[in-house]
């Protein structure tokens, strides 16, 4: 029988959104390669759509976007809109993909990155922020991508190490040949 | 749902996958909602209900953005580093030559400040003993191995005239003794020669400061009644009528009472160090309350009787000889 504990899933999203709300409001701004700055509104909603999917993913995607939307000086509702759409598809193909393997989980990370940080740069570009393609893909895209992969490498190794094994969600008994749903046991 | 407990047996996950939502119909809802914030947003800017909502947001989420702000400051060099590596050679090259040209201004500015110190030092000297004084420049040093002393860039064109004291914003550095049309020499008290009236500022016990070939000061003639602690504050007694009265010298360093001796040895740093300064004042004249009255005069002397009264009770001078002083603040005679 399976028994699935909501309010501790709960309580496990809420403190991820806290620390990565707190890492994007405090450390973001003050680490910064040429123009980029780390997502860790990107960061939050890939660790949810990652390990969880789903409805929540997307939800968590809506509000880390609106987090991050609020928190800059660019239009609200872009990268919620983003986020939803990087969460849903993330939710999709990782549900049931990552169970350890660290470099399947950065993998799928990246491309999301690089696509989230280029659609809003080019929204950006397109409503006029930007200066041209150069400054939106070189200075602003790439760093901004690359940060925001170098900011997920620990959450990754802790979301990996958080399930144990097995091509499944695995935990539990029995779950390295069986395979069981995911365990956030570290939140 | 994922995030929970784990399950027994193969089949659980399979069946949750099947039943688990994807959330296809909040994703359209939401993709709405946000294009329609966008819209708002943007059609909005910062005065709309929007901006409004987010100048609340920033100013709640305003101490994290503080404390992050302060952790990351000591590592704000290395992000520049990161920074400036995007940056294009003829920007780097413009901001060296502007640093460049900065780092030059600022020394400047620092010289012209330290200047304005020492000059407002002297002023302040002035106003505080209310010296009748000409300011000067040194201008080199001693040009021979055997005399100390400075020249400044005043001479007679400019009412200076041989024996003026001269003082720094620190102490007194000495007296002239040689004058041209525009420098003058001054003798510093290091001299070998130079001797200066002087006394002891607490206990008032007068002496004459001399100086030696090693450059050291030394207090002489105070008496081993006399009572003088290292550390003591030694200024200029006015006695002789050459140097205003209560100037500071120097501060003892060291005392000794030799036994059979009716002089102290006094070691004395001066406050003004060679080096240590690049304008004086010479003192051109004395006011009347500036000069030893005769109280000071009569303090002396008695002073000095006490001494010589204490030695022939000792006895001491008997086969040594016997030491007097002058008041008259220049010269000091020892006979064997």
């Amino acid at each position: 029988m399976q028994v699935s504990n909501k309010n501790k899933d709960h309580r496990s999203i809420l403190v991820l959104a806290v620390v990565c709300g707190v890492l994007q409001l405090a450390l973001a701004p003050n680490i910064g390669l040429g123009n980029g700055r780390a997502n860790l509104a990107l960061v939050f909603s890939a660790c949810v759509a990652l390990t969880v999917g789903g409805k929540k993913s997307v939800l968590a995607g809506f509000f880390a976007g609106l987090f991050f939307d609020l928190s800059t000086t660019g239009p609200i509702g872009l990268m919620s809109l983003l986020l939803c759409v990087s969460s849903y598809l993330m939710g999709l193909q990782g549900r049931n993909r990552i169970t350890g393997d660290l470099g399947l989980t950065m993998g799928a990370f990246t491309i999301h990155s690089l696509g989230v940080s280029l659609a809003y740069h080019v929204a950006m570009l397109l409503v006029g922020e930007a200066g041209g393609l150069f400054d939106v893909v070189v200075l602003r895209t790439l760093p901004t991508a690359l940060l925001t992969v170098v900011a997920f490498i620990p959450f990754a190794i802790w979301l990996t190490r958080a399930q144990p094994s097995g091509p499944n969600l695995g935990g539990g008994r029995g779950r390295s040949s069986h395979g069981s749903h995911f365990n956030m046991r570290g939140l | 749902m994922s995030l929970s407990g784990g399950g027994r047996g193969a089949s659980a996950p399979s069946l949750r996958n099947k039943n688990q939502n994807t959330g296809g119909g909040l994703l359209a809802v939401l993709v709405i909602v946000s294009v329609v914030l966008f819209t708002v947003s943007v059609r909005g800017g910062e005065t709309g209900v929007l901006g409004t909502v987010r100048s609340g947001f920033q100013t709640i989420t305003s101490p994290v953005r503080y404390v992050g702000a302060a952790v990351a400051s000591p590592f704000q060099g290395l992000a520049n580093i990161f920074t400036n590596l995007t940056a294009d050679q003829a920007t780097l090259s413009e901001l060296q030559a502007e640093n460049n040209d900065l780092q030059t201004r600022n020394a400047e500015l620092e010289e012209a400040e330290q200047t304005a110190t020492r000059l407002q030092g002297l002023l302040d000297l002035k106003d505080t003993y209310n010296l009748q004084s000409t300011a000067a420049h040194v201008i080199s040093g001693s040009t021979d191995s055997w005399t100390s002393t400075v020249t400044i860039d005043k001479g007679t064109s400019s009412g200076i005239a041989i024996g003026m004291p001269v003082t720094a914003t620190s102490g007194v550095i000495g007296q002239v003794i040689g004058c041209s049309a525009t420098t003058s020499t001054v003798r510093l008290v290091s001299d070998e020669s130079s001797s200066i009236s002087a006394m002891i500022q607490t206990s008032r016990a007068q002496g004459m400061l001399t100086g030696s070939a090693t450059g050291q000061l030394t207090l002489t003639l105070i008496s081993t009644s006399q009572t003088v602690e290292v550390g003591d504050i030694v200024v200029t007694s006015g006695l002789g009528g050459v140097f205003p009265k209560g100037l500071p010298l120097g501060k003892v360093t060291s005392v000794e009472n030799n036994p059979g001796s009716l002089y102290l040895d006094i070691v004395v740093e001066p406050f003004a160090a060679y080096g240590s300064y690049e304008e004086v004042l010479v003192i051109t004249s004395l006011t009347e309350g500036q000069q030893a009255s005769s109280d000071d005069i009569a303090a002396a002397d008695a002073q000095d009787t006490s001494s010589t009264t204490a030695a022939s009770t000792s006895d001491v001078s008997s086969s040594t000889g016997s030491s007097s002083s002058t008041t008259d603040g220049t010269t000091t005679t020892t006979t064997e």
